[in-house]
């Protein structure tokens, strides 16, 4: 019985944890004592973290689908049936006729490789992963107004701020031990919490006042909070005029969003705004906490903008417990974008349209001609499947099936794909699709860094060998690079990966895997000797002075009408992780939350005639599921809410494939359907 | 009770020999700066490393080591068609610097993996085992050892074999049992015999040792209070929707003994295996039909302090809960049993 340390998989608080291994399989899982962020606790994900690991049903040798039946393959043959394909597509159409989906469950240095095999292997910025569908925003909106694209502060701050705004966030359900630290210093310390949100979360239950907004209204009411402060004078105006510019743009823009007509659009009754207005103003440690709720919205990146003016106007950046504080949900996603997993940027955000970075990178790795346009974002990469824009495709930890927006414009994209490829733990809904299968190793099974939501750079470790033929990705994706003919990508460790990243991404500069060893290190990270950093934007903002960014408010581009009158939002739950692949292979999770549900109010309850847990039929432009009802006060009146799970009653098939213009994000928290009793 | 001394600096020897006859665990320090029971490597560079970084000094060890006999995952046994394959383990095992807290959850899941029915797969693993507990001289997890209330510790007085008085450069070590007895003959160039008035010396240190506990209940009161079916609707109310439904307070629980069965298969090839459960959870009263008899969350709190505090002292007349503290530690939002006894006691609200 051995013990090791590693790091929690599913979301972003990055908890330690020690997986428990006896005879080769992992037998348990319980939190680290001194580790800064589990602290001796884990949310029940972490506890049962170790149970998929072993499941009978794990993928344990490539496939090769032949007359539309897969047969068990050996490597060799699927990689050079890969590289063939790829090789083939690539010189008859273009560099970007192939495309790479990288993985926000996968480690820092696989990430770091996806995109180095797109990119200097097949020339193509075609590579984007999921973050492109949960904060792309965030990357895109705070980059804009700060200078960098991350979660300004730390989960301990949370500890001993005075007042959370949280918007958009069901922490408790979500960063449950972020949840934790609100719901202590609410009831422990008496510090005030601000909840705005469409449904009421746990964390209402908790909140010092409570806003209702309706869904996709977000810009207008920060925009009339930010009209509440100026009037009162409740503005840092030290701050205002020593650290931000284009203060005089923002007063002008937020004049016409008073009170009432914030209350129009939103129906947050004026005087709530107002109250809710001071409590953020005028309290000295207030944090701002945000995730999907913000982001997933055509105007998500206009959403993280206001949040970010908010914070600026009032001087709430820049110190401990205080903060932008976007939650970032998969447990490697800030990892993923930092690694350049992205169609735009390189590792540690150098743009790909910037000749320096291309020649640095050209350098780096060995390589002419690194492709200087911007490549294609997820959505883009799968519609463009379908007409053959993009003709190979090669998916690595991610089940487009089920968790990108209109599930049945997917399946189409994913029929009409010429040649995919899809690397993961078991046969998922999108691997069914696949040309070639290939089967990758747990977080348990291999070595590696995952980097938190609060920028914290830790390691995984190798607890027990992968099941059958099962490798690592960054073992199958230098294969393939290898196979492909190139002979930059030989390493025997990812802690050799690391000292390549290291070199070539400035924020990773001093992440070492010995420095990384204890519990990890929170970029920006430059040098050997730094010793990481808690909190961003002190004394400055990464791009020097902030930039207020006033955005006016935009309507989400599908409201209800006489048909398809019910607001849906989508969702996660506490007990499952996204598209169910780990969680519904975890027998207590799966027991808690076995089936798909709608929440709708009890008064359009009334109003349809539905019982609780009732199968009702839920339809939008785009499809129907049939599901539970499960009547609850949380959604509002003409609202309703599914968790996106369940491939049983799939959220997605409802959802719309309509985009942030910037940020490519889907706005899968509106959209219009109908709910009817069958 | 025969008392024997042993010097700190041959506990490394001790356990080195140990190891040839016994699956030995003993609380050793991570790499990382945790201290956790491990299981000592048998021999070479991996042995003598691991016993650099045994660590007997009072730390916390998250979970109790109830894991070593009820792992939190376990194949029961695996099947392909007709054939079944059972698995079950039966090690000599020598569980070295046991909390006298966990001394007694160990007792405690002994009891009742005994209960009715024989459980062949706990106590085959428990059956040939020594323990040698360790008292302690400061409590483990300050903020939430309540030993002394419940007089589970912080030096218990039976069911182990030897226990280990912290006394300076040498334990004073106290033989309980015949085994222990044994396991110290086996080991006379180390065990040595006590001089002078050790009995004092060992009643001042853990006189000392209790006083340093600094969490106290009324654990007698709440235990009588629960017997007389107490209205405490309140109280589990308001505990039930503060809780995140993490587990923690039962997976980390000393005598939280309770498993789920499912089975993991493929084809006509399967596994039959049992892991940690929770009586907090919707999901573990839930009946086929999906009936549930505590689906109120309320119901479930109340069903785990009526537990521990109150069945098994009203059948057996022994408390379920042995006053480690690790609920109340390992608990993200700060619930904890040594709290509600407080709560109930003083009729204060604390939670």
């Amino acid at each position: 019985m051995r013990k090791v340390l590693t790091t929690c998989i599913y979301c972003g608080c990055g908890c330690g944890l020690y997986l428990t291994e006896d005879k080769g399989l992992v037998t348990g899982a319980y939190p680290s004592v001194n580790h800064p962020v589990s602290k001796g606790s884990l949310c029940v994900k972490g506890w049962n973290c170790h149970e998929f690991v072993n499941r009978m049903d794990r993928l344990t040798h490539p496939l090769i689908k032949e007359n539309g039946a897969f047969r068990k393959a050996t490597w060799k043959e699927a990689i050079d049936l890969i590289t063939k394909k790829f090789k083939a597509i690539s010189s008859e159409t273009g560099a970007d006729s192939v495309a790479f989906l990288s993985s926000a469950k996968t480690s820092n240095e696989e990430n770091y490789l996806m995109m180095k095999l797109a990119r200097a292997v097949y020339k193509t910025n075609n590579v984007d992963h999921c973050a492109r569908l949960c904060h792309a925003s965030t990357v895109a909106g705070l980059a804009a107004t700060f200078g960098s694209g991350a979660m300004t502060n730390s989960i301990n701050e949370f500890e001993e701020a005075d007042c959370y705004l949280i918007t958009g966030s069901d922490t408790t359900a979500q960063h449950p031990l972020i949840g934790s630290r609100i719901i202590n210093s609410v009831l422990e310390r008496d510090a005030k919490l601000v909840v705005v949100d469409p449904r009421k979360i746990e964390l209402e239950k908790y909140s010092t006042i409570y806003l209702q907004q309706k869904n996709g209204t977000d810009v207008a009411w920060i925009n009339g909070m930010m009209r509440v402060i100026i009037e009162e004078g409740l503005e840092d105006k030290e701050y205002v005029e020593e650290r931000t510019e284009g203060f005089c743009d923002l007063k002008k823009l937020v004049e016409e969003y008073t009170p009432r007509y914030v209350e129009k659009i939103t129906t947050i009754p004026a005087e709530k705004l107002i109250e809710a207005a001071r409590i953020y103003a005028t309290t000295k440690k207030a944090m701002i906490v945000y995730s999907m709720g913000i982001t997933q919205h055509t105007t998500g990146v206009d959403n993280v903008k206001s949040l970010a003016n908010l914070a600026m106007l009032t001087g709430h950046v820049g110190r401990a417990s205080t903060g932008v504080n976007p939650l970032r949900g998969q447990n490697n996603v800030q990892g993923a974008c930092d690694l350049g997993a992205l169609s735009n940027v390189y590792s540690g955000y150098q743009k790909v349209t910037d000749e320096t970075a291309r020649e640095k990178f050209e350098k780096a790795w060995e390589v002419e001609g690194l492709p200087g346009n911007i490549g294609l974002t997820v959505t883009e990469i799968i519609s463009g499947l379908d007409g053959g824009k993009v003709r190979g495709l090669y998916i690595m930890g991610e089940n487009p099936m089920i968790s990108d927006p209109d599930s049945n414009h997917v399946r189409k994209c994913l029929e009409n794909a010429e040649f995919l490829v899809v690397q993961d733990l078991f046969l998922t809904d999108t691997a069914r699709f696949a040309d070639v299968v290939l089967p990758g190793a747990s977080f348990a099974e291999k070595d590696g860094t995952f980097t938190n939501t609060e920028r914290r750079c830790e390691r995984i470790r190798k607890t027990v060998d992968p099941p059958g033929e099962a490798r690592a990705d960054w073992e199958i994706l230098c294969d393939v690079a290898k196979a492909s003919g190139y002979r930059g990508m030989d390493y025997t460790d990812p802690a050799e990966i690391m000292e390549e990243i290291r070199e070539v991404t400035p924020i990773y500069g001093g992440m070492r895997y010995d420095r990384l060893d204890s519990y990890g290190l929170q970029w920006p990270c430059p040098s050997l000797d730094h010793p990481g950093t808690p909190y961003l934007h002190k004394e400055k903002f990464a791009k020097g002075l902030g930039t207020f960014m006033p955005r006016p408010f935009i309507e989400p581009v599908e409201s209800p009408d006489d048909e398809f009158n019910f607001i849906l939002s989508t969702g996660r739950i506490y007990w499952h992780w996204h598209t169910r692949t780990l969680t519904g292979r975890t027998s207590t999770l799966e027991r808690e939350a076995p089936k798909p549900f709608v929440e709708i109010h009890p008064e359009d309850a009334e109003k349809l005639g539905i019982k609780d847990e009732e199968t009702v039929k839920v339809t939008s432009r785009r499809g129907n599921v049939s599901l539970a009802a499960r009547i609850t006060g949380k959604v509002a009146p003409g609202s309703c809410f599914i968790p996106f799970h369940y491939r049983e009653a799939a959220a997605n098939v409802l959802t719309i494939n309509a985009v942030d213009p910037v940020a490519k994000i889907p706005e899968y928290k509106v959209c219009a359907v109908k709910v009817e009793k069958i | 009770m025969i008392i024997k001394k042993i010097s700190k600096s041959d506990i490394g020897e001790l356990l080195r020999q140990s190891v040839e006859k016994w699956e030995t665990y003993v609380p050793v320090d991570t790499d990382q700066g945790d201290t956790l029971f491990t299981l000592l490597p048998k021999e070479g560079s991996e042995l003598e490393n691991a016993l650099e970084k045994v660590n007997l000094k009072d730390e916390w060890t998250v979970i109790s080591p109830k894991d070593i006999f009820f792992p939190q995952l376990e194949t029961m046994f695996s099947f392909e068609k007709d054939n079944i394959k059972e698995e079950v383990e039966s090690s000599k095992k020598l569980i070295f610097g046991l909390k006298p807290c966990d001394v007694k959850g160990i007792l405690f899941a002994d009891a009742f993996f005994k209960r009715n029915l024989d459980d062949k797969y706990y106590l085959s693993r428990a059956e040939d085992r020594v323990i040698v507990a360790i008292g302690c001289l400061q409590p483990p997890r300050p903020e939430a050892c309540f030993c002394t209330s419940a007089k589970t510790g912080p030096f218990i007085e039976e069911g182990f074999d030897l226990q280990l008085v912290d006394a300076g450069d040498e334990y004073i070590v106290e033989v309980a049992s015949d085994k222990g007895r044994e396991f110290v003959d086996l080991y006379p160039e180390l065990f040595k015999d006590a001089e002078g008035d050790v009995s004092r010396s060992a009643r001042k240190i853990k006189s000392d040792a209790a006083d340093a506990v600094k969490v106290e209940v009324d654990f007698e009161k709440a235990l009588a209070i629960m017997k007389g079916d107490p209205d405490l609707k309140e109280n589990y109310e308001r505990i039930s929707e503060r809780c995140l439904y993490c587990g923690a307070c039962v997976y980390a629980c000393p005598t939280c003994t309770c498993f789920n069965v499912f089975d993991d298969n493929k084809q006509d090839k399967g596994i039959r295996k049992r892991n940690w459960d929770a009586c907090i959870f919707e999901g573990y009263t839930r009946e086929a039909s999906q009936h549930n008899p505590r689906k109120e969350k309320s119901v479930r709190a109340a069903r785990r302090y009526e537990h521990k505090l109150k069945y098994d002292y009203k059948v057996n007349d022994v408390s379920g809960c042995v006053a480690c503290g690790r609920c109340l530690a390992s608990c993200p939002v700060n619930i904890g049993i040594s709290k509600f006894i407080e709560e109930i006691t003083t009729n204060k609200r604390i939670m």
